[in-house]
């Protein structure tokens, strides 16, 4: 019915490698292959240790022309196939260039001491840059470039690149001018009302555009000044290089900011994002996505069609099949680009604005930069990014503007009500297309942090008019919202005298300020927010789902609401450690979107690695819990037990033979053991090893069913249980012997009788068998069902590795480094001789008949209106303490004692001694991995002595909350046999250490 | 503690649109708030907020609508737009089988997770799609009466021309009717396009919500006015001011 998705878990922070290729817009390593391109670790680990190549150094970069440009002092970064430089202060200069538009490197010959070199790019731009480092780096930069330059010549990069950029209209655009050997624009291109999308030569390659050469650009451009503008481009990418080799100098952000050209926005996009490296690597692929999938149908197209119609309708192009069909190609070429993420609803309109300026294979690249790096997580299937950006611009909202923050929660009104479409619309809805241009023309030149300036100046737009602070519910701030948007052309200043005022527009006002009164928030602000508040954003979308799928479960059988959040939880970690089944969650977008409407395509199933590690969290039975103590620290090490009555469950449980398992599935097959009485335990014990089903149990049956017996007790403290099991196998072949004609009964549960599969034992039998042995009585009649228990699971977000702290913190408590602890205490414990291994019995009744107070104490009233999670909390303290304990304990948190982690001063510990809680967490994420081979050991059982009693506690607290007062004791005589062999295994076992 | 107070009291009611996406909720509004219906509308991003004053009795409602996204991934969003809500409208497409079984998982989270009082409606839109003899079926109520090209038949006892396009119909309106009254919701069939049992859903609606309760919780002391029945007249004008005061811009 729902799908479980750890995938939020599996984000890692970007190292500072993949931040640097960030900041310079970068592709990831891997241009073609690029899922998952976040969570690719590169060169294998991520030591210090450079990928070949690549290498940064200090230099001084100035223009190859004297007086174009002053000197600008930064740094220059190798990253193999790109040479980037950024200035000092990582805004005014800097350019990413890849390698193959370099035509010479020359060394230049100045004064001793200077180590410059000068570049010449192929259309004959040079720079010059002076590596201010010390020789012998400066010379390993130049191998290290050498090398780069040579291995691009053999690519035949340096050839593709000459017919690459003709596609750019900055080309044309230059030779044009260089044709008229005149410092005039060729009026037919400079002339924006010319819809054309050719040079002057028609026949030549074009330049890539976008529907805006056909249908017209949105806006007046004589409004827009569209004629200087591209005269000021002109001037400016003459001398600073243009697309593949643009260098950003202060005077280019500055003509960005006042509004890009529309002939050359697109072009600009794709400088500034990045995309056109993208495009250049990958020449064809977008194409080739097209024609791959043709003719697939997958949920995301059906979206999208519902949408192609209802993206910007306005628009002239959109109102033809032409413009439709351009619009569909891109969004359905991009679902398959990135299946995971598919399609969502924002996206067409993003698409369809982008288009104006853009070819589709070029809005397809952005939209990957987009999606990717840009606004990351905004459009995936959980929409964690743009949840995330939300909170983030609430934080700021209440840094910057505490006094709004204050009002907006007062009156409860969300902030993220209107400025969630800002955010994922990039403004195109919110405000007339022309401003909304420019707000995304800021975007990509100055990144993601425009988007939050800009939103922060909204939300003071009104402060001096007092409107916002009046406002008083949601409705009201979007309308104010709304009116202001509508008269963003208007005269910021209309009562001003001076025309040159009037003229500032309200736009320009907004943009002016944004960026003047929240300069302080930059990207790396919005960087450290994030990773404030990644965590929290997390764990509210799992809750989230958690209720959905809970909710949508289409019985929730006899579990309580928080029975079955503990079944959902349990899963949820058991699939954080082997996930799903692969073929059903994977194509998240290429299977039914609406989980409720097919609930058979969208629905997580988990196989049975998975479950063995989900009955483990469930069942005590189905682990191995070890109790370590070494004289430092005591600790429980579980490890998932391997059994095949684990196995044999699983398929059990599968009532619809798929060979997995749904959550649907567990909480049914739960429901079928957690409720059950005496007689409904033995029969479903019976069904659970009748593999045909057919109501009686062959010979081979029947031992299998010992075996189980015998797994389920193997680390019960003393014989009674080994005895019981052996008087079973002993009256049931007697019985079934005398059912049969037959007579092999033998009392020795291991010896392999190779059973003819016939029908051998009924259900009836089975029960009368079973019945006849109190023990096995007591067993069926609460002891399996309570050894199941849903309980809290800490499936809390793991911390990111953020701040100084946070990284340290977690690079010390890996996992290998808790083992290799734990390993070398063990070590030491053992050289002292206090090393002590103790298996924790999965029912412990035995254990807890010897208690020195008597049974109904642990009944208590307390005991009985304390929930579940107060005795869990107790699971691990001692016995001789139990009594008092339960209660001091209770309050303690769950999830300290799901992994406990204390000193011991001794071999019994005091359970008050402080928990280390970063080791805890270590604990928890600790996976159990290794299945321990634990067979049927039975003789260890005399070696081993148990502490569990506790268990005990809470199994009684867990047969008290499905059972109400049933009270199932033994008799008082067994009792006291029983307090016997407890006395007895307890004096033999103190001082039996076990390794 | 006057019974009836004179001036008529405005109430504000929040009300929820949810639905799968492209089933026409935000046309349903369009077509309330603005009396307009535009053939391609842009999808909804994240929510649109509008707002409409509704006249019942001597009461003036002012309901604040939000019309939220459709699209599954938006779906963690929702909460943040029905918390509160007095009302609720689920929207289908009777020419989607599918779209009443997302109908039907938005009403069982409205009913666990949102105001336990809230009235939900199941609205059916499209029906213009599936009447193509301008036969639109009457709302449950008896109050639709004036609408000109209300005829008492229902769509499938219409004539043969009308048999093609009643086979787009995939949601038949028997099977929903009985779905709405098992869950306890209002019913209608609707059609933004041609305004076919809108205001009626509406009406119904204002005539559920418990506007004393709403009253007496927003303002104590004031708790009793109007009387406790619920009058069974035409009684909702539209108030064509607040009509224009509320644009359609997605923001």
């Amino acid at each position: 019915m729902a799908t479980i998705s750890t995938a939020l878990r599996k984000f890692k922070e970007p190292t500072k490698d993949e931040l640097t290729r960030l900041f310079f817009s970068i592709p990831p390593e891997d241009g073609a292959p690029k899922q998952d391109v976040k969570g690719k670790e590169k060169g294998g680990d991520d030591h210090d240790d450079e990928p070949k190549g690549q290498m940064d150094i200090n230099a001084v970069l100035s223009m190859g022309q004297e007086g174009v440009e002053d000197p600008y002092n930064g740094r220059l970064y190798l990253i193999p196939p790109y040479l980037s430089f950024v200035s000092l202060d990582r805004k005014s200069v800097r350019f990413t260039i890849p390698l193959c538009t370099i035509r010479r490197v020359e060394r230049l010959n100045t004064r001793t001491g200077v180590y410059a070199l000068s570049l010449l790019f192929w259309h004959g731009m040079k720079i010059i840059v002076q590596l201010t480092a010390l020789r012998p780096t400066a010379d390993l930069f130049c191998a290290y470039l050498r090398d780069g330059l040579k291995s691009q010549l053999q690519q035949g990069n340096m050839k593709s690149m000459k017919t690459f950029v003709k596609t750019c209209y900055s080309e044309g655009l230059l030779a044009s001018l260089e044709d008229g050997s005149s410092e005039k624009v060729d009026p037919s291109f400079a002339s924006v009302d010319e819809a054309a999308g050719s040079f002057g030569k028609d026949d030549e390659p074009t330049y890539q555009g976008g529907l805006g050469l056909k249908f017209k650009f949105p806006g007046d451009p004589k409004k827009l000044r569209e004629a200087s503008k591209i005269k000021l481009w002109t001037t400016y990418l003459k001398a600073h290089g243009r697309n593949l080799t643009l260098l950003r100098y202060p005077q280019f952000t500055r003509l960005v900011q006042v509004g890009l050209p529309n002939r050359l926005r697109g072009e600009i996009w794709e400088t500034l994002s990045g995309s056109l490296y993208l495009r250049f690597a990958n020449p064809g692929l977008y194409q080739k996505t097209l024609d791959d999938n043709k003719g697939k149908a997958t949920a995301s197209i059906e979206d999208i069609e519902k949408d192609l119609h209802r993206s910007l309708p306005e628009y002239s192009a959109y109102q033809t099949d032409e413009g439709i069909a351009t619009l569909r190609r891109v969004l359905t070429a991009y679902s398959f680009r990135n299946p995971e993420l598919g399609y969502c609803q924002a996206m067409n309109i993003l698409a369809a604005a982008i288009l104006i300026y853009m070819s589709e294979e070029q809005t397809f690249w952005l939209l990957e930069v987009l999606c990717d790096r840009l606004l990351p997580g905004y459009y995936s299937q959980t929409m964690h990014g743009t949840l995330l950006d939300q909170k983030v611009f609430e934080t700021l909202v209440q840094r910057c503007l505490p006094m709004i923050h204050e009002h907006f929660a007062a009156v409860d009104v969300q902030l993220s009500v209107a400025s969630l479409p800002w955010f994922l619309s990039l403004y195109i809805n919110s405000m007339p297309m022309i401003f909304a241009f420019r707000i995304i023309d800021c975007f990509f030149c100055m990144g993601p942090k425009v988007l939050f300036q800009v939103g922060l100046r909204l939300a003071i737009l009104k402060i001096n008019g007092e409107a916002l602070l009046e406002i008083q519910d949601d409705g009201g701030f979007i309308n104010l919202m709304k009116e202001y948007f509508a008269s963003l052309g208007d005269s910021a200043h209309p009562e001003s005298s001076d025309p040159r005022t009037r003229a500032i527009t309200r736009f320009q006002e907004l943009l002016l300020v944004s960026f003047r009164e929240f300069s302080v928030i930059t990207d790396e602000t919005i960087q450290a927010e994030r990773r404030k508040l990644r965590g929290e954003i997390i764990s509210s979308i799992e809750s989230f789902s958690k209720r959905a799928a809970l909710r949508n479960l289409k019985s929730p059988r006899r579990f309580s609401k928080d029975q079955l959040g503990y079944i959902y939880d349990a899963l949820f970690k058991a699939i954080c450690i082997v996930p799903a089944l692969a073929d059903e969650t994977k194509p998240t977008s290429l299977v039914s979107i609406d989980g409720a409407v097919d609930p058979n395509k969208q629905e997580t199933r988990i196989g049975l690695q998975t479950f063995r590690i989900y009955l483990s969290e469930i069942a005590t039975w189905a682990r191995d819990e070890k109790v370590i103590s070494n004289g430092f620290q005591e600790r429980v090490d579980r490890e998932i037990a391997d059994h095949e009555l684990i196995d044999r469950l699983f398929y059990f449980w599968d009532t619809s033979s798929r060979g997995s398992l749904s959550l649907q599935d567990l909480v049914d097959g739960l429901d079928g053991v957690l409720f059950n009485d005496l007689m409904e335990n033995i029969e479903w014990f019976f069904n659970v090893h009748d593999k045909d089903k057919d109501g009686s149990l062959t010979k081979d049956e029947l031992l299998k069913l010992s075996e189980s017996l015998l797994f389920i007790f193997r680390f019960e403290v003393g014989d009674a249980y080994l005895g019981a099991v052996s008087r079973f196998m002993t009256n049931a072949f007697e019985y079934g012997d005398a059912l049969l004609p037959r007579a092999e009964g033998e009392d020795e549960a291991t010896t392999p009788s190779i059973g003819n599969n016939q029908p051998y034992l009924n259900v009836a039998t089975f029960r009368m068998v079973v019945l006849a042995d109190e023990i096995l009585e007591s067993f069926f009649s609460t002891d399996l069902s309570a050894s199941f228990r849903l309980e809290p699971v800490d499936t809390t977000v793991p911390p990111s590795n953020s701040g100084f702290l946070g990284g340290l913190l977690s690079s010390i408590v890996t996992d290998d480094n808790k083992k290799f602890f734990n390993r070398f205490t063990d070590e030491i414990g053992k050289t002292i001789g206090k090393h002590q291994v103790v298996h924790r019995p999965s029912i412990g009744r035995q254990m807890q008949l010897q208690e020195p107070k008597a049974r109904e104490s642990l009944l208590t009233p307390t005991m009985r209106r304390s929930p579940s999670k107060a005795s869990f909390a107790t699971t691990e303290t001692t016995t001789t303490e139990k009594s008092t304990s339960s209660q001091s304990l209770a309050p303690s948190t769950p999830t300290s004692s799901l992994g406990p982690d204390k000193t011991l001063p001794g071999t019994h510990a005091t359970p008050s001694l402080p928990h280390v809680s970063f080791a805890n967490a270590a604990l928890m994420e600790r996976t159990a991995f290794a299945i321990d081979n634990v067979k049927d050991d039975e003789e260890e059982e005399d070696a081993t002595f148990g502490i569990g009693g506790d268990d005990d506690d809470q199994m009684m607290d867990e047969v008290d909350a499905f059972l109400e007062a049933h009270d199932s004791g033994l008799s008082a005589a067994d009792q006291a046999l029983a307090k016997g062999m407890y006395l007895a295994t307890y004096c033999t076992s103190s001082d039996h250490d076990t390794c | 503690m006057a019974e009836a107070a004179a001036a008529p009291a405005s109430v504000q009611v929040k009300l929820v649109l949810l639905g799968e996406a492209a089933v026409g909720k935000s046309s349903v509004v369009l077509r309330f708030v603005q009396n307009e219906f535009q053939e391609n509308k842009e999808p909804t991003i994240g929510a649109a907020f509008l707002t409409q004053k509704c006249r019942l009795e001597d009461r003036v409602l002012r309901y604040e609508i939000w019309d939220t996204a459709g699209q599954e991934r938006f779906h963690s969003l929702a909460p943040m737009y029905y918390r509160n809500a007095q009302a609720a409208v689920v929207v289908y497409d009777v020419t989607k089988a599918v779209s009443l079984d997302k109908a039907k998982s938005w009403v069982k989270e409205l009913q666990r997770q949102a105001n336990p009082n809230i009235v939900i409606a199941l609205a059916g839109n499209k029906v213009d799609l599936v009447n193509s003899t301008s036969s639109p079926a009457a709302g449950v109520s008896s109050d639709a009466e004036d609408e000109p090209d209300d005829a008492t038949a229902t769509p499938n006892e219409s004539s043969t021309g009308a048999a093609e396009s009643e086979s787009l119909r995939q949601v038949p309106r028997e099977e929903a009717q009985a779905y709405a009254t098992e869950a306890g919701l209002l019913f209608f069939e609707t059609s933004a396009k041609t305004g076919e049992g809108v205001v009626e859903l509406f009406t119904e609606i204002a005539k559920k919500i418990p506007i004393e309760h709403i009253l007496a919780s927003s303002r104590t002391g004031n708790r009793n006015a109007g009387s406790g029945g619920r009058n069974q007249d035409q009684g909702v004008t539209l108030d064509a001011n607040s009509a224009k005061r509320a644009d359609a811009c997605n923001c």
